[in-house]
This record gives C-alpha cells, structure tokens and sequence, in this order.
C-alpha cells in the first residue's frame, strides 16, 4: 500500500501567538514537494509536526489515514523518515555507521546491524554515489557530502517518505543541481519527498508540487509552473522581482 | 568492479571481525594480566605460578602445604583480592559512565560528576564520618547523597520547563555547588584531629576499605548499571546527534537520556561509596578508548569499561608500591591520568577540536 502522511487543519502556537493556523497538505509517494516561506513563517515547526515531534494545538497529522498522535515511535519511522540540515556531530562516527543507524527502527535499538544491514548500508551508499566516503568521519566531510549521508541514513531506514529541512541550504550551486538531481530520481523511483527551501528557482525546476505557506496557511499548493509567480514570490518575500530576473539564462 | 567488490569484501569483514571480537577480548585478557600482576605485587611478592599454585589446590586439583595455603590465602584473599576487584569495579563504573554521559550530553569534555552525584556523594560520606564514623553509615550515606545531589540537579532542570540540555547541566552545576558547600560546613564543624584528615583523605580516594562483605552487594548493581549502558549503545550514537534525529529513528528519547542518567549515577555514586572520590577516570579513559576503536558507542562503552578497570587495578599498584606509605589513588589518577589525557587530546585533534 501506498504511504501518505496528510495534515489536516493543523493549528500551532507558539507563547501564545500562532504560528500556524489551519494547514492542509498532503504528501504521496512520488511527491516532490517544495515548501516555500519566508523566514519565520513556520515551516520547520510544521515538519516537526509532520514528523510527530510534537502534537498540534488544532487539527491532526495522519499517516495512512490514522491519527499519528500515539502512535508507536518505530512503527512511525518506518515510514517516514527525517532528513535534517546538515550539521556538525560530537563525535567522529563513521560515514557507514551514521548510515546504519537507519536501521535502528528496522532491527531494533539493541545489537549490532545485521548482515542484511551491511549489506543494505552498502547499497544504499553506491546508490547515492558516495560509497567511496563509508569510511571516513562524518565530521570529516563537506557540507554537501554530510547531506548525502543523511540521505542516505533516511533510504537505509527504508521507509518511503522523507522528510527533508532545508536540504539545499548550505551547498554550493553544483552540489544543489546534483542534490536536486538525486531527489528527482529518488521521487520518480517512488519516494514520496517534501522539503522546505529558499529557493524558489529550484522548487519550479524541479519540484512535482510546491506548497506555499503564508500566514500560517497553505495558501497555494499545485504545479510549479501555476503556484511559483511574480505575484507569489511578491506575497511571500514582499519583493517584486521583474520577470527576467525569475531564470537567468546562462550563455551556452 | 565487481573484481574489486569480490576482493575488498571479504576484507572488510574480517576488519570488522578484528574490531567487533578481538579488541574485547585483548581488552579482556589486560584486565585478567593486571588483576594477575594486582594480586602477585606488594610488600610480600607472590609469582604468578604460585597464585595458580594456589588456586588450582583452592580449586582441589593439587596440593601445597597448609601453612603456606594459609598464608597465600591471607595474603591474596583476605587482603590483595578485595582491593583489585574494587578496583575493577570502580574503574569500569567510571570510565563506562563518563562515556554514556559523553553520548547523552552530546559533549566529548563531560564526566560522571556532571549531574552533581561526585559532590552529592562527598558530601554523603563526610557527614556519615562527622556523624558516627562507621564504616556502614558512610557508604550508604555517600550513596544516597549521591543520588539527591542528582535528583536537585535534574529537579532544578524541570523547574524551568522543558528540561533542555544546557538546563540540565545547569542544574547539575547548581547542585554540585550546593554541595560542595555542604561539604564545605561539615569539614568546618568537623573535630579537626580526628574528622577532618580522615574526610580529607576519603576525599582523595582510596581502595584501602574495600572487603569481599561490601563488594557482594555493591557489586551486582553496579555491574548491571554498566551493562545496561553498554546495550544502549547504538540508541546512544543515535541520540548523541540530537534529540530529533533520535526520535525520528525510533529512538524513545527521554527514556533513553533518563535511564542512562540514572544508571550512570547508581553506578558513580556507588563507586564513591566504595572508595571515595576517584577523578579522571571517567574523563580519560573514555577518550582513550575512542582513540582505539573509534567513537561508536556499541563498542565503546564496554571497551571504556574493561579499560576503566585495567586502568584503576594499575593505578592502585602504584599507589601501594610507589611510596613507603599508601599514596590515595586519586592523586595517582590524576597524576597519571592528566599527561594521558594531554597525549589522547594531542592525537584526537583532529576528531572534535
């Protein structure tokens, strides 16, 4: 069966003022959806509530139809996995482990990984191109190829829905073209990927769907050819950008 | 490609191999060498041959004069075994919860005593001594003084709501200073002939009250604090890179970092109560065994542990034969441990700093 995780009316506030109030949006498997908003407007706490971090103050997060609240913390990672921004771990782990502990919701938090594990691990970091790093330190890698191995952690943790803040933030030009790349591929094998970004360049390049949160509302969520507009971007960063300044185009 | 694949596999299964197997059971085999060599030093030399003389005719595979048996089993039961196993203990309850806390608190510099139980414990102990002096009265004191030292802390924490991190250390730090303030009143009402030298040198740690009486009930819930750390360690890689990205790998966070908290405070607060204050030992060894086989904690908690023990058995060595006199061991660990440590921070630089 296909996973879906779905928002409905989704109300959050945060001391005492809302942060979001009454959001709809729904992820699919094949989903690449681009979530824009300005800073502050709340999209890491809506991921945070996608992934049952926390409970909303109005409305629910369903996943395959059920209410998430409650429901048991593995069962929930099986199926959807979070991708956070690259950052800086305590320690020096191994790029292979980092990447084993998706399974933990798969083989349990006791004991080493599997063979199957292994093996997993493996696959899934030849299938991101980055089977040459498994052994190195995590802390020892650029900021692009950290993102990968997060990526990686959240396909070994082999559920289908991935949840991702801000993938993009932080790489250079080249590793956004190769990591939107990598997410195209991941979506059309059947992923289902909703991501926030600041980019909405990248979203209406790439994206199958982009979602726009103003307000504390999704106030637009379609094709990106419909939904990413002068008059959207006017409405999210409050800049009229002229239309050909929308896509540069590159001399060949 | 697929050649290469054929050929680096079984390689790096055997690498694995030699790090999941045989770097426990070298550690293993170091404890046992330096319980071995703990037991044979001292003012009177025992061999080797002869200590496996003895047990194998304890054991009624051979025989030895009595009165020699007799003396041996003076010698390596009654005075020389109780010291070492404390020693082990002691030694593998510090060092395997300086690196838990080093997981929870997602900081490499953090040691047992963060949460306050050291001070909790110190303060436990010297009360007992200005109290009534018994032996009894000091080991439960220090124990449960440990544990409300963190029970403040953590309570302190949850004052200011969501228990994060940076408030709980805070916390810690608040009751830790409580504390040694206490200890602090009781060393200045302590009689200063009697009291005061003997809070002094508990406070410098020593191994020299251990018995086989109190190690039979210390023992067993210390050594399930430590094993239990130690099955939580791949939970612990996983919590150790945030509180989100643990749970979102299935990981239930707050009981994780509670039960950790918990079980490294019963186990520190029971090495207090065992042989007083022992510093560095849960700093150092645990960087030490990162060192050897790297930071993930399925590995390194129980090779902090053996190491731990290893460490604390040489340690009193030293402190037994260095000198004339006993020096307490915690001056040995420091002395020792501190050139260890500037040597492990010199080789990791390039890891965490």
């Amino acid at each position: 069966m296909a996973d879906t995780l779905a928002g409905c009316g989704v109300c959050y506030r945060r001391q005492g003022r809302s942060v979001l109030n009454g959001v709809d949006l729904k992820l699919c498997q094949g989903d690449l959806v681009s979530l824009l908003g300005a800073n502050g407007a709340g999209k890491t706490t809506l991921l945070r509530l996608l992934l049952g971090f926390e409970a909303p103050h109005g409305g629910e997060v369903r996943l395959n139809g059920a209410a998430m609240a409650g429901q048991n913390r593995r069962r929930i990672a099986r199926a959807v996995a979070y991708v956070p921004q690259a950052h800086a771990a305590p320690f020096p782990y191994r790029v292979d482990e980092v990447v084993a502990l998706g399974r933990l919701p798969r083989s349990g938090l006791f004991g080493p990984p599997s063979q199957h594990d292994r093996a997993l691990v493996a696959a899934t970091l030849e299938r991101l191109g980055i089977a040459h790093l498994a052994t190195r330190p995590y802390t020892a890698l650029s900021g692009g190829e950290r993102q990968l191995a997060l990526i990686a952690r959240a396909l070994a943790q082999e559920a289908r829905l991935l949840i991702m803040d801000e993938p993009l933030s932080g790489l250079d030009y080249g590793n956004q073209i190769r990591l939107l790349d990598q997410l195209g591929r991941l979506a059309a094998d059947g992923f289902g990927i909703l991501m926030t970004t600041h980019h909405p360049d990248h979203a209406a390049n790439c994206s199958t769907r982009v979602a726009v949160l103003i307000d504390g509302r999704i106030e637009r969520d379609g094709p990106p050819a419909e939904v990413v507009t002068i008059d959207t971007i006017h409405r999210l960063y409050g800049v009229r950008v002229p239309q050909d300044r929308l896509r540069f185009r590159l001399a060949p | 490609m697929s050649r290469t694949a054929e050929i680096s596999l079984p390689q790096t299964c055997r690498r694995r191999l030699a790090t999941t197997i045989a770097w426990p059971l070298a550690l293993a085999v170091l404890v046992t060498a330096a319980m071995l060599t703990a037991l044979s030093i001292g003012r009177f030399p025992v061999s080797w041959a002869e200590i496996l003389h003895f047990l194998a005719t304890a054991a009624g595979l051979s025989t030895m004069e009595q009165t020699r048996f007799d003396a041996l089993r003076n010698i390596l039961v009654d005075i020389r075994l109780p010291r070492v196993l404390a020693a082990a203990l002691v030694g593998m309850a510090l060092a395997s919860s300086g690196a838990a806390f080093q997981a929870v608190f997602r900081n490499p510099l953090v040691s047992p005593g963060l949460l306050g139980v050291l001070a909790g414990s110190a303060f436990g102990a010297a009360l007992a001594m200005v109290l009534d002096g018994s032996w009894l009265l000091v080991q439960t004191l220090s124990f449960t003084m440990g544990l409300a030292a963190v029970a403040l802390g953590v309570g302190i924490a949850h004052i200011f709501g969501s228990a994060t991190m940076v408030v709980l250390v805070l916390g810690g730090i608040v009751s830790s200073a409580l504390f040694a303030a206490l200890l602090s009143v009781v060393k200045y009402v302590a009689d200063p002939l009697n009291q005061l030298p003997a809070i002094v040198y508990w406070l410098m740690g020593t191994l020299a009250h251990a018995s086989l009486d109190q190690l039979a009930w210390t023992a067993p819930p210390l050594l399930v604090a430590v094993t239990a750390m130690s099955a939580c360690g791949r939970a612990l890689d996983a919590l150790s890179m945030g509180d989100d990205e643990a749970r979102s790998l299935g990981v239930p966070v707050t009981a994780l970092r509670y039960g950790v908290i918990a079980a490294a405070t019963l186990a520190s607060a029971l090495t207090v109560s065992i042989a007083g204050t022992i510093g560095w030992v849960g700093l150092i060894i645990p960087h030490v065994a990162r060192l050897l086989l790297g930071p993930g904690n399925q590995l390194l908690l129980p090779a902090s542990a053996l190491l731990g023990a290893g460490f604390l058995i040489g340690a009193d060595c030293l402190a037994r034969t260095v000198a004339e006199v006993e020096i307490p061991i915690g001056i040995v660990t420091e002395m020792v441990g501190i050139p260890l440590f500037l040597l492990v921070l010199h080789r990791s630089r390039r890891g965490w700093l």
